[in-house]
């Protein structure tokens, strides 16, 4: 890992939010912020898809819960983000853990559709809660840290400081002991298994860290849009996340960054310009699998050689 | 005294009993070599008694334990180990990296999250130990993928050695080698049966005649026949199953 461009990249988005407010571009503070929620959701995705090999199609279920768990906590009249967060990040490991455990005896298609299924259940399960606004989604105040003041700015340097801390810490996950066998168990499964590791435990672990991590991006996304949408929890929000993966780069550390940020920004850009930018960036996501299928990430570390 | 012993085994795929009634016994620091056609079910035993694969009826008892529902990688941390008749390593891994991950399946645990594997000397040295043993040293850092064939089956054993068995499960150790290279495996096995008990599978016959103390044969997933290599030699049945007129000569 290079340290220069990782410390140039964060002395920037330390230093965007002054700047942005003294030019009147305070939008962009926001915009970023939005990136970098699911620059941290997709880089949980690319935890179990890219280094585990499990191909989830339901990870929107993680993100969606863990932004309803603090959407319905604030409604309910907890306040706390010191109650609210451990909360939410309990109910989505919680339920990562139940839906692992059922998802990781099956393998290829199976396990990709069992996954989406389970998300779909949840989808319909939590927009069946009219009390909690059914399909319209529900309203949340954003919660109080008792140290300062969640306005727009501290929750964007709360969001950079949370996704700096998850990355650094993936970082070393990856490479550690259990990092690799993960990665093993992708390579070669049987393999793996014949050599004395017990594989299902190793996947489960990862997906129940993948799952938590979901659910804190979730979280921040409720304090981001004071909102629980059921959008966070649809199948399409799971494939969305899956295409940002994919287009920074399956497996590559900085995969689920890069492919957030890139797919976001260009699905701000084509649509303030064509009614037809999901077509754009249909052809995009097609050009990167079909001539950098290492991702944007795996493009980069070409050039750099 | 018997490490091995297997009673009553059976699987079942459907309709077909690949495995059928098998009784069998491995004795401590042997090469007991198990013989038979294609399709008698030896690839089958080899799953069961590893635990890739679940047993219909039978038991299993290794070292004392029975073993019949253990998940394989307990069986593995008890001392069994096996490698596979058709080449499955970590094909982009390379050699060393191979090696070092069967070395750290068994030397603590690997729920640990955070230091750097590749700062732990131990491991290294380690595999670099089994890499000369193999010798495929010159070969360290190339992947498992553009190792030659032979190099390939070397590590394949290698895999399995790293796991510091008690009982060593060789399915085909020899498939696809020439002359030369088979010589270097035959050379290599009977230097490991020093240390370690062997179950070779094999097709080769002067390399099973070369080295097994005994010889089962398996035929429609039943042992025929169980004994020293000249009582298998000399088994009118054995050879009307199995051997042809040839008892030198390769199988098919
Ligand atoms: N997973 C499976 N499902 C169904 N049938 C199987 C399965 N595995 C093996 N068989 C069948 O079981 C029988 C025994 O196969 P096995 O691979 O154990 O034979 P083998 O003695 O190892 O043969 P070879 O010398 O060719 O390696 C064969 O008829 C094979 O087709
Ligand atoms: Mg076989």
């Amino acid at each position: 890992m290079r340290y220069g461009p990782i410390l140039l990249l964060l002395g920037l988005l330390l230093a965007f939010p002054p700047i942005a407010s003294a030019t009147g571009l305070e939008f962009y503070t926001g915009l970023l912020t939005k990136l970098m929620i699911f620059a941290l959701a997709a880089g949980s995705l690319n935890l179990i898809l890219g280094y585990g090999g499990m191909v989830s199609f339901g990870h929107a279920a993680y993100f969606g819960v863990g932004a309803y768990t603090a959407a319905i906590l604030a409604r309910e009249g907890v306040s706390s983000a010191w109650v609210i967060w451990p909360v939410a990040l309990a109910l989505s490991g919680l339920l990562a853990f139940l839906i692992g455990a059922v998802c990781l005896r099956t393998r290829g298609v199976y396990f990709i559709m069992i996954t989406l299924a389970f998300a779909q259940m949840i989808y319909f399960l939590v927009v069946s809660f009219k009390q909690y606004g059914g399909e319209d989604g529900l309203r949340a105040r954003r919660p109080d840290f008792g140290l300062f003041e969640l306005s727009d700015t501290t929750l964007y340097y709360l969001t950079l400081a949370v996704l700096a801390a998850v990355l650094y810490g993936l970082y070393r996950l990856v490479n550690s002991r259990f990092g690799r066998v993960l990665q093993a168990i992708r390579e070669n499964e049987s393999r793996t298994a014949a050599i004395g590791y017990p594989v299902y435990r190793f996947q489960l672990v990862a997906f129940v860290i993948a799952g938590v991590l979901a659910g804190l991006a979730g979280v921040l996304m409720a304090h981001y849009t004071e909102y629980a949408s059921p959008n966070l929890l649809a199948w399409q929000q799971s494939g969305h996340l899956m295409m940002m993966v994919i287009l920074g780069g399956v497996g590559q550390f900085w995969g689920g960054v890069l492919g957030a940020a890139t797919l976001l920004l260009v699905e701000e850009i084509l649509q303030d310009l064509t009614l037809y930018w999901q077509l754009g960036v249909g052809l995009i996501l097609l050009l990167v699998v079909l001539f950098a299928p290492r991702g944007l990430a795996g493009l980069l570390r070409r050039r750099a050689g | 005294m018997s490490l091995l012993v297997i009673e009553h085994l059976t699987k079942q795929f459907g309709g077909l009993l690949a495995v059928n009634d098998c009784n069998l016994s491995v004795e401590v620091g042997e090469i007991h070599a198990l013989i038979g056609p294609n399709g008698a079910g030896k690839t089958t035993l080899i799953n069961q008694i590893s635990g890739a694969q679940r047993p219909t009826k039978g038991r299993i008892r290794f070292d004392g334990h029975e073993i019949t529902h253990l998940p394989q990688h307990q069986r593995v941390r008890l001392g069994l180990a096996r490698t596979f008749q058709i080449t499955n390593l970590f094909r982009s891994y390379t050699v060393l990296e191979n090696l070092e991950l069967a070395v750290q399946a068994r030397s603590g645990s690997s729920f640990r999250f955070w230091s750097p594997v590749k700062r732990e000397k131990a491991l290294r040295e380690e595999a670099e130990q089994i890499a000369e043993m193999l010798g495929l040293t010159p070969r360290n850092h190339t992947p498992a993928a553009q190792l030659s064939h032979g190099e390939q089956r070397q590590l394949e054993v290698g895999l399995a050695l790293a796991c510091k068995p008690k009982l060593l499960l060789l399915d085909e150790p020899m498939a696809g080698m020439g002359p030369e290279e088979s010589g270097q495996m035959v050379e290599l096995i009977d230097r490991l049966s020093q240390s370690v008990t062997i179950l070779l599978v094999e097709h080769d016959m002067d390399a099973v005649f070369r080295l097994a103390r005994r010889i089962s044969v398996l035929v429609y997933g039943q042992v025929i026949a169980s004994g020293p290599p000249e009582a298998i030699r000399a088994n009118p049945e054995v050879h009307k199953a199995y051997l042809g007129d040839d008892p030198g000569g390769q199988h098919p």
